[in-house]
Parts: structure tokens; sequence; C-alpha cells
């Protein structure tokens, strides 16, 4: 599982049978100091709260469609949850809320 | 499996309900001498590791499911081992770090690999302290790491 921030929602009508009523939003993942890694990419909201701006985490690969109510469904990125703090003991970097701050 | 350190915790009350009573830890994946090997990932612990513990990661779903008695849920990561000590065979220390291979123990191995590691290796530690001027705070820092290599060795 990877930090992800939320940067956007993606409206499809037309989508494979299993992703009807399934929310999509475009993150951008994160390093472990809050910077940018790598492209966005689309992934389904498992958790059903969360929107643009929030520091969520993703689960990647087969596991993301398990997060759905029906696990054979086309998705293979899932926010499973939404990060309320991340303590590091690490005395070098910053949690990535009070980075991207 | 990945060899990692635990650097901190993820807190989150808004999860799949896999997550519920779960603890999430922030773990590096470092090399065998300790030194980070780039990237992280987010694992839910089994074992009751810490911060600043070296760990066995398994990144692969099913046995994620197996593990946690679980026959279906998004989890794929998970913290399933504390690792006391790693000793790289001699020769071939040398693959894939700076520490020369002379058949040394793990704890000589890992000594070279951190002072090698706080000069240069760390590109995290370094792009930080240089984006900020506070330098001092790397010491403790690589005096963790170095701490760590002689308990091993102690053992």
């Amino acid at each position: 599982m990877q930090l992800a921030r939320v940067v956007g929602t993606v409206v499809a009508t037309v989508k494979s049978p299993g992703l009807e009523g399934v929310k999509l939003l475009i993150v951008q993942p994160l390093d472990r100091q809050g910077r940018p890694s790598g492209g966005t990419v689309v992934a389904a909201d498992a958790v059903h709260m969360a929107g643009p701006g929030e520091l969520v985490y993703i689960v990647a690969a087969r596991e993301a469609a398990e997060a759905m109510p029906d696990p054979f469904v086309p998705v293979d990125h899932a926010i499973v949850g939404i990060v309320d703090a991340v303590t590091t003991t690490d005395p070098v970097v910053r949690s990535p809320e009070e980075s991207t701050a | 499996m990945k060899l990692a350190r635990v650097v901190g915790n993820v807190v989150s009350t808004i999860n799949a309900p896999l997550f519920e009573d779960r603890t999430l830890l922030l773990c590096d994946l470092v090399d065998p001498a300790g030194a980070p090997a780039g990237g992280y990932m987010i694992a839910v612990d089994t074992v009751g590791a810490g911060p600043g513990e070296t760990v066995l990661l398994i990144d692969e779903g099913s046995s994620a499911r197996q593990i946690l008695g679980l026959a279906r849920g998004p989890v794929r990561t998970l913290v399933v081992g504390i690792v006391d000590d790693v000793t790289v065979a001699p020769g071939e220390g040398a693959r894939g770090q700076g520490a020369p291979g002379q058949g040394a123990p793990s704890g000589a191995g890992r000594a070279d690999g951190t002072a090698a590691d706080g000069a240069a290796a760390d590109p995290a530690a370094s792009a930080t302290s240089a984006a900020r001027p506070a330098s001092p705070r790397a010491a403790p820092r690589s005096g963790r790491g170095r701490r760590s290599p002689g308990r091993s060795a102690s053992s």
C-alpha cells in the first residue's frame, strides 16, 4: 500500500459491467516524504468517502479489486483508507501532511 | 519477502473493514546491509513490530489473506517477522551496495555500509538536509543506523 493524494474525479457513463456505482478518483501516489512519485492513476474509491485534496492510502494490483463489493471487476487501484495522521520517527523527514500543507 | 525498516505509523479511521483494529506501519525498504533500498510500503502489522525495527514484509495478496485468516480483502503487504540479524555470504556483500565484500561478518559489513550511507548513499536524507539547513538533525539518524549493527554483531 502506498500513500496518495486525491487530485480529481473521473466520470464515465459507459463502463465495464460491475463498475456501476463505483466512484473513480484520480490520485497522485506520494513518496514517504509526501512528494509526488510517478504519474497519476485512476483509483476506485472503496471507502466511499474520499474526495479531492485528501491524503489516502491505496492498494494496487489484483488486491484492489478485492476492495470492491464484487471482487471480479476490472479495478487495479483502490483507495482503501483515508489517512488521519502519519507519525514517523525519522528525524530528517516530515510527515506527508506537514510537507504538503 | 522483503527487508524493511519500520519508520512510523499510519493512522486511519475511515478505511476498508479489514483494517479495523489493525496497525498500519510505514516501512522503508532496505538492503541486507540495512541501507535504504529506495521505496517504502504501508504494511499491516501481524507481529507487534515497532518503529526502528528491521522487519520482513510479505507483498503478495493471497499469502497475506491466508495469514490474516481472511477469504477476501484488499490487503497485500504484511509485516510477518522481526529481523534479528542478516548475514551476507562472503563476496556477496559487494553486490548492490558500496560495501567491500571481503568475507567480513555482517556486523562489519553493515558498519561500512552505514558509513557510506551517511555520506551519500541515502538520497532522501541528503536531499532533505540540502533543502532544509538542519544538517545536524541528520546525525541522530546515522547514529541509530550504526548502533543496530553493533547490537547484532554482539549477539
